[in-house]
């Protein structure tokens, strides 16, 4: 019985989460709009464009071999899956001790699914854009790991029933520890987050791979019709659970409490908070980001990666142990 | 009475090969399938039999007993098989098993099939000797006759200068090695004058003289040549690549591994009992520092993990790169059976066990089909040079899916087999010594960079080469997808596998109340 549950619970999270982010991508273009003094699409353009790539006809290159057909599919179950270990507001629905490798795993997965397909076109544009989410792909997932971590071991000193799963978070949060060093350090950790989330959603700086105007779409270049709607749509849901995670480390506090709430209409509540909140984290580090950066070179981007933001997540990282370990009373 | 036929059938069969050959073409080929597929039944009902008794096997040759007349010690050459060896002969027969079909297609072009079969049968009788047997000089022998079947086999095309070239090198340096532990075991039996591994274990503790010592040495040193530990790999990365695809996958799978780490973890635990020396050495009686031996051999298996897999990395030749893959994986065994000896008696060290003998199945079957399908590309296309294969997912896509999962698995991706493996050696070493941990997962890293690379040139756009490519055969393709399945399954049930066989393995070898040298000390007592 309980399995049936959480399919259901799961079917019920993938399509809110699916209306969400296609409704943020509305209101991050509308903003970014306004920024520039345009008037900009209507709210609801992306589910617009959704549906009328799902409507046509999908080409496949004469050079493409199985996979570039298989790709965009794995893509979004590997973004379904995630969303079952995905912090929304309440536990994971697949909660248990140690999930953050499965998170983290599924979360690279998705993007080498999409190189993958990318180089199973055949087409050598294609190929660059692989190239190139590779690169950023072994640069930005090292600091995230080691801040995310870090903060989870922490968690873990206060006696957590599942060490190392992403729904301690809603048991303990990082600020409640309050001393001195690891608030400073979570908020050092806080700017590496946001960093790496403008990098997984590739904006701002790091829109390196997808490039569109040195190298026509990189990656997708070579996607039409329902495949890249597919790729569309896995893209947005992975934004939304990229987002929950630095939402989840850094804002895990629901309101259900205050109101008095409990069953459902707790969970419902804490949903719709949690995407607000969200919602103001990916304004920061993908509307306004998006909107004042430029685009670096990808030698600029990993220099970036391994010279500034590792370090960060290690000085980060080191206050956190340091006030842990006690070395200085 | 079935441990006997698991020595008999392949020996029948090998003996009775050239025989059979005049009377057909085809025959001969049947023949091997079934001598070796008899085998695997055999294999299959031994294996069966000792994880549901969970007692080691003894069996005498020639008389009911070891023991002699008159006298309080054996005489006789023993068998003992505990859930290790049991586990090992059934891989080894099933990936055998595989080999020999996989044969029938991709050998077809070749002359001399009467002794090729021959060949693969006694290899395949070696192995099996090496892992049933509990008499160090009867070890010996096996370990030769699997050496020598396996010199002949790299050397097979003797008509390619590379397969000579390679026969010679691992010949050389495969005697060389058979020598160290040849001299080993005559100081152990000039120090003790016994030849039973469990008497012998005995012997020692009572008396643990600087010969065992120097024994020891040589028995190890002898054998991380054989498993192709890092100094002395080179011998490895040119006899892979050199020999038949079929043989390879069996050398990667198995050869390196029965008579590699295998024995190394036989004549550490089962020879040289860490626990006993442990308990010795608390009392103040003469003692071997097995401490020692454990770091020795972690220091080898860290060396072994990063160089391989960094090597790999380099490669433009396809089988080379899994050679050296090979390299990389069994220092991940051996860095497991080393922190076994360290850690001996606490749940790191049985967990580290545990994933040794895990990451030793399921590399064999994970190399064997990396292997497979590297012998079909050369098979089709004719060349195993990475950098002129390219996209050959379009033309060949049961052979690209196959080494998606080949590749997957090894390097560790959870739906499949290799990550139970490799997690476990993670958690145990990381649990015993979190600077190991961090070695091994770098020696991943690079191994991730090695066939994220194979795997571009399988996508990607067609080179011209591969244009006129096709699948291969069906009895090609079958022990492939045979070994995805097996892949698979092993991965969707990684916890139960591990709790269900791999840790008991592990406590049998381990051998907390000695369980190796009790099988024997019954007939003792009742004599």
């Amino acid at each position: 019985m309980n399995i049936v549950y959480l399919t259901l619970g799961l079917i019920a999270i993938y399509l809110y989460v699916s209306a969400a982010s296609l409704l943020w991508e509305g209101v991050d273009r509308k903003l970014v709009a306004r920024m520039q003094r345009r008037m900009g699409p209507p709210i609801l353009q992306p589910f617009y464009d959704f549906l009328k790539l799902v409507s046509k006809e999908s080409i496949i290159p004469r050079d493409a071999n199985k996979f570039f057909e298989i790709a965009p599919v794995l893509a979004l179950a590997s973004s379904i899956a995630l969303l079952a270990y995905t912090p929304l507001g309440f536990e994971p629905l697949l909660a248990t001790k140690g999930d953050v490798i499965v998170f983290i795993y599924l979360l690279a997965l998705i993007a080498f699914v999409r190189v993958m397909g990318a180089v199973s076109s055949g087409s050598p544009y294609a190929q660059i854009g692989a190239q190139r989410e590779i690169i950023m792909l072994a640069s930005r997932e090292v600091p995230m790991m080691l801040g995310l971590f870090a903060i989870l071991w922490r968690l873990s000193k206060l006696g957590v029933e599942k060490p190392f799963s992403l729904g301690t978070f809603y048991q303990y949060n990082i600020w409640e520890i309050g001393t001195p060093l690891t608030v400073f350090g979570t908020f050092v950790l806080f700017i590496v987050f946001l960093l790496w989330l403008a990098s997984e959603i590739e904006v701002g700086y790091f829109n390196i791979p997808e490039a569109e105007t040195e190298v026509a779409e990189g990656p997708m270049a070579e996607y039409s019709g329902r495949h890249l709607a597919l790729f569309k749509l896995s893209s947005a849901l992975k934004e939304f659970a990229s987002a929950s995670l630095v939402v989840a480390i850094f804002f895990p506090w629901g309101i259900s409490g205050y109101l008095g709430l409990t069953g459902i209409g707790a969970v419902v509540l804490d949903l719709l908070f949690h995407t607000l909140k969200v919602f103001i984290v990916l304004f920061v580090s993908m509307s306004v980001f998006r909107a004042i950066t430029g685009r670096l070179r990808i030698t600029q981007a990993v220099g970036m990666f391994w010279g500034r933001i590792l370090p960060m997540s290690f000085i980060g990282v080191l206050l956190i142990v340091i006030d842990v370990l006690g070395v200085i009373a | 009475m079935t441990l006997p036929f698991l020595i008999i059938i392949p020996l029948f069969g090998a003996f009775s090969m050239p025989i059979i050959s005049l009377f057909g073409k085809k025959l001969k080929e049947y023949w091997a399938l079934i001598i070796s597929g008899a085998t695997l039944g055999v294999a299959a009902k031994i294996f069966y039999t000792v994880w549901k008794t969970n007692e080691i096997i003894l069996y005498t040759l020639g008389s009911e007993s070891p023991i002699g007349k008159g006298v309080k010690f054996p005489i006789r050459i023993v068998w003992e098989v505990d859930l290790l060896g049991a586990l090992l002969a059934l891989t080894i027969t099933f990936v055998g098993f595989l080999a020999v079909l996989y044969s029938l297609g991709y050998m077809k072009h070749d002359t001399g099939l009467e002794k090729y079969y021959t060949l693969i049968l006694i290899l395949e009788l070696g192995m099996l000797g090496i892992v049933i047997t509990g008499d160090i000089f009867n070890f010996y022998v096996f370990l030769e006759i699997m050496s020598i079947a396996s010199y002949a086999l790299v050397a097979f095309r003797n008509d390619t200068w590379e397969g000579i070239e390679a026969g010679i090198k691992y010949m050389f340096v495969g005697s060389v090695a058979s020598s160290f532990i040849l001299l080993g075991i005559a100081l152990l039996y000039g120090q003790y004058g016994t030849l039973t591994m469990s008497y012998l274990s005995l012997k020692i503790a009572e008396n643990p003289t600087l010969v065992a010592k120097v024994a020891l040495a040589f028995l190890i040193g002898g054998l991380l040549f054989k498993s192709g530990a890092v100094p002395v790999h080179m011998w490895l990365a040119d006899a892979h690549p050199a020999a038949p695809s079929s043989i390879s996958a069996m050398l990667s799978g198995l050869v390196i591994k029965a008579g590699g780490v295998y024995a190394v973890a036989r004549i550490v635990f089962s020879i040289f009992n860490p626990g006993l020396h442990a308990y010795l050495k608390a009392f103040n009686m003469p003692s071997i520092n097995m401490e020692a031996v454990g770091w020795v051999i972690v220091f080898f298996a860290c060396l072994t993990l990063l160089i391989g897999n960094a090597m790999a990395v380099v490669q433009t030749d396809m089988k080379r790169l899994f050679a050296f893959s090979s390299v990389g994986q069994i220092g991940y065994i051996l860095l497991g059976i080393g922190i076994g000896t360290l850690a001996y008696g606490s749940r790191a060290g049985e967990l580290a066990l545990a994933g040794a003998i895990y990451h030793i199945v399921n590399h064999a079957l994970i190399k064997a089909l990396l292997f497979f399908v590297a012998g079909a590309v050369i098979h089709e296309v004719g060349t195993k040079n990475l950098n002129e294969l390219s996209g050959l997912a379009r033309k060949m896509p049961m052979t690209t899916l196959a080494f998606i999962i080949g590749a997957a698995a090894i390097i560790g991706l959870p739906p499949l087999n290799g990550f139970a493996s490799k997690w476990i050696i993670y958690e145990s070493s990381a649990m015993y010594n979190p600077i190991l941990a961090a070695i091994a997962v770098v020696g991943t890293v690079f191994s991730l960079a090695a066939y994220t690379r194979v795997l571009f040139t399988f996508l990607g756009r067609e080179s011209e080469k591969v244009k006129s490519a096709k699948e291969p055969e069906m009895s090609m393709l079958i022990p492939m997808l045979i070994l995805v399945v097996a892949i698979v399954v092993m991965g969707l049930l990684p916890w139960q596998i591990n709790d269900k066989i791999m840790l008991p393995t592990a406590r049998m070898l381990e051998q907390l109340n000695g369980e190796y040298m009790v099988a024997l000390l019954k007939f003792l007592g009742g004599a």
